[in-house]
């Protein structure tokens, strides 16, 4: 715009009088800048009431759409997601349009997983109620842009952190909430309970995916041999599991669990402790909003917190009342910690009440208490051995 | 005299009429056709059983989980279960009168526009027609009728798939209509936008509409004015939809006789009298066949809906399949359930078809 050459013309508003270079740097509200569009109008027929009509019209638009974008990057800089949220009653939160245990729709319509349940924490954190949630079920293509577009609030849709993604694409990874990578499926009666015991094996792989390098590194990095039969999808990849096509399966953590079950025989088959790659999958917001981030950010922290502290929902009233400082200060009884994210002090109190600690919703969705029967293996605690670890709640 | 000698009768005639006539010539004409016959005999045999078996006898019919699907067949109660989701995605089911009640006012239209007296038959037609969609979306959507408030990202299933192909055709039908004029005026610039405007959207894949409708619009859009994807891509179908009617109705207009034009000419009608009374009832009559085929392809390409994530019945299938607590692998049974509901339906619209087509053919018969 600037690169136009258009002159520099000062604005006059009830609150600025700023030439209009430094009014594209500034921050303004909406209701100021339409202020500002009509006085620069009115300024600009008295400066200039002898030039071609059809010249100035073109000026004054080309004006009014730079001030307007410029109100436009201002408000997405300051934009405040939570002040949003409040007004609008619901969260809206980016899911995936159905993954099993993770963001998955049942017969009646209602959403759960472990995905949805990240968006119930921050609903129930902001708004009080974990059910105040508008789900927007997303295909991988169009997350991004639906978080950069405002569509959605934050978006929880299993997707891996990746330096690329967090750097370039104007998002930020509020955490983790589930630590996933390539593992190996085979079936009891093999008699393997290590994949350091699959040396000369066949491997039943889908083409094409990224697994298929990460085999590649995990077995030559351990001296060992295999040979891959590969499928073009999924579903045939199982099938050809289940014919006895190969010895082992290889995927995602969380897709094999799914895959085991739509075994004619679950029973039979057995998901190696081993994990071979790094898919860390965790909510993701809009940068620039960096409250918002923080709510997004500590809404996950107080699940695992809560897990550490031995805090769920069934305990969290007496623990509130009656547990240690630290029990006090996550559940808002003592300290600042609701008042410095601009919620009230109750906030992780809501989310363990409503939707649980970390472990609970994981045996819920994904563990033990699902149809998945995943392990924690490596998204325990870190007190039990695992690698979930809040930081220092105080 | 001679005595008579009748000769030795000839044998009897192969029978030209009758069901073992019809074997003959139909199903065992030659030897390779006999051969071929037998062998979809002998296939028929052995699978016919199973697939019944399958679909019937060792099939599950009862039950609300997956746990009642113990025999071997198919699990019928995977879509028993999910039945309302496929046909209604998540509405609200104590407000799912809503949509019902808009499906009955889609059929009353549609019979209204071939059972009211002729003499206000078309105006009301018309009429109805162009305050369909609006109605359709004031009951569905609720707000302007100080109803619940029902977001579209809970509209899904079938019926989302009947409502965007018939919401889309009704728009774009007078669009279409215009294009058409466009392409075929004396006026350059007109024209040519309605060429290009045509070609582009005929020429362009569907699929790759939707993703500029989807992943594409919201990038331009100002941050915080968001439109509803649902209306997106209904802009997207209305555009496509109007590019392809644009050129059936240009057929039409081809299709009447330069005669007519004249004639209206002769009288002193003016342009728009002219299209309006002379020649746009023509058009239409001519064009009938291929603008009900090109509304089955349009109702059809709904389902394309379900790779920009917007619920409509596959896609809401493939949102039951990944349910961790139906894993079992119904994608049989479920993709067998949208086929028929998707051959029911165009199969009742060309049934619809033939007979409009009937009802309009005023001076042609064949």
């Amino acid at each position: 715009m600037l690169a136009l050459g258009i002159k520099d013309y000062l604005i006059k508003t009830p609150r600025y009088t700023v030439t209009f270079r430094q009014f594209l740097t500034m921050n303004v509200d909406e209701n100021d800048s339409l202020k500002i569009v009509g006085t620069l109008v009115a300024v600009e027929k008295e400066q200039q009431p002898t030039q071609k009509r059809i010249y100035i019209m073109a000026k004054k638009a080309l004006l009014t759409a730079s001030i307007l974008a410029a109100t436009m990057t201002a408000g997405a800089v300051q934009a405040a997601t939570l002040d949003d949220v409040k007004s609008r009653g619901t969260l809206t939160c980016g899911v995936s349009t159905g993954l099993a245990g993770f963001s998955q729709k049942d017969e009646n319509g209602k959403w759960s997983g472990l995905d949805v349940d990240m968006c119930r924490a921050v609903a129930a954190a902001v708004l009080g109620d974990s059910e105040a949630v508008q789900y927007k079920p997303l295909t991988a293509k169009e997350r991004f842009t639906a978080l950069a577009s405002g569509e959605i609030d934050m978006l929880s849709r299993n997707t891996t952190w990746t330096h690329t993604r967090d750097t370039s694409l104007g998002i930020n990874f509020a955490g983790t909430n589930y630590y996933d990578g390539a593992s190996f499926m085979v079936m009891k009666d093999l008699g393997v309970s290590s994949a350091t015991e699959l040396d000369g094996a066949n491997a039943c792989i889908q083409a094409g995916t990224s697994t298929e390098l990460a085999i590649a590194d995990y077995f030559r990095e351990n001296g060992m041999s295999y040979k891959a039969v590969t499928f073009d999808t999924s579903d045939q990849t199982r099938q050809g599991f289940e014919s006895g096509r190969c010895d082992f399966l290889t995927s995602d953590g969380s897709q094999l669990a799914a895959l085991r079950i739509g075994l004619a025989n679950p029973g039979n088959a057995v998901i190696l402790p081993e994990v071979i790659s790094k898919e860390p999958l965790g909510p993701v917001v809009r940068q620039g909003d960096d409250q918002w981030f923080n709510i997004v950010k500590w809404s996950l922290n107080a699940m695992i917190e809560a897990e550490e502290q031995k805090v769920t929902s069934a305990n969290a009233a007496d623990m509130k009342a009656n547990g240690n400082p630290a029990n006090k200060r996550l559940l808002g009884a003592e300290g600042e910690l609701g008042a410095n994210l601009g919620l009230s002090a109750d906030w992780a109190y809501n989310i363990i009440t409503q939707v649980g600690n970390y472990s609970e919703s994981f045996e819920r969705n994904v563990g033990m208490d699902s149809p998945l029967k995943l392990a924690r293996g490596i998204n325990a605690s870190w007190r039990d051995g695992g690698i979930l670890y809040a930081p220092a709640m105080r | 005299m001679k005595e008579f000698q009748p000769i030795a009768a000839r044998p009897a005639p192969i029978k030209t009429v009758g069901f073992t006539a019809w074997l003959r010539d139909n199903l065992f004409s030659s030897i390779p056709n006999s051969v071929v016959t037998l062998s979809v005999i002998a296939l028929l045999a052995y699978y016919l059983p199973l697939i019944f078996d399958w679909a019937f006898w060792s099939a599950n019919f009862t039950g609300t989980t997956e746990d009642a699907c113990v025999k071997e067949g198919a699990c019928w109660v995977f879509i028993n279960a999910w039945s309302y989701q496929f046909f209604y995605g998540t509405y609200p089911v104590e407000e799912v009168w809503r949509i019902n009640l808009t499906l009955v006012l889609l059929v009353m239209v549609i019979a209204a526009s071939f059972t009211l007296p002729k003499s206000i038959r078309l105006k009301a037609s018309i009429t109805s027609w162009l305050l369909l969609p609006i109605v359709g979306i004031a009951i569905l959507d609720g707000r302007w009728l100080g109803l619940e408030v029902v977001s579209t990202d809970l509209w899904g299933g079938f019926t989302l798939n009947v409502f965007m192909a018939a919401a889309s055709i009704i728009v774009a039908f007078p669009f279409s209509f215009l294009w058409a004029l466009g392409r075929r005026s004396e006026m350059p610039f007109i024209r040519s936008v309605s060429v290009i405007f045509i070609e582009f959207f005929r020429g362009v894949p569907v699929l790759s509409l939707f993703f500029m409708g989807s992943v594409m619009l919201p990038l331009f859009f100002a941050e915080g004015t968001n439109v509803d994807k649902l209306i997106r891509v209904w802009l997207v179908l209305i555009f496509f939809m109007s590019g392809y009617m644009a050129e059936v109705f240009r057929g039409g207009f081809q299709a009447v006789p330069s005669g007519q034009y004249e004639a209206a000419d002769s009288i002193g009608l003016s342009y728009w009298q002219k299209i309006l009374l002379i020649i746009l009832p023509q058009v239409i009559k001519v064009s009938m066949p291929n603008i009900l085929a090109t509304f089955v392809m349009l109702f059809k390409n709904t389902t394309f809906l379900l790779i920009i994530g917007i619920p409509e019945v596959v896609q809401t299938l493939q949102t039951a399949l990944s349910n961790s607590y139906w894993l079992g692998g119904h994608a049989l049974e479920g993709y067998l359930f949208v086929f028929l509901v998707f051959w029911g339906s165009c199969f009742s619209m060309s049934v619809l078809a033939r007979r409009i087509e009937r009802q309009m053919n005023t001076d042609k018969r064949d």
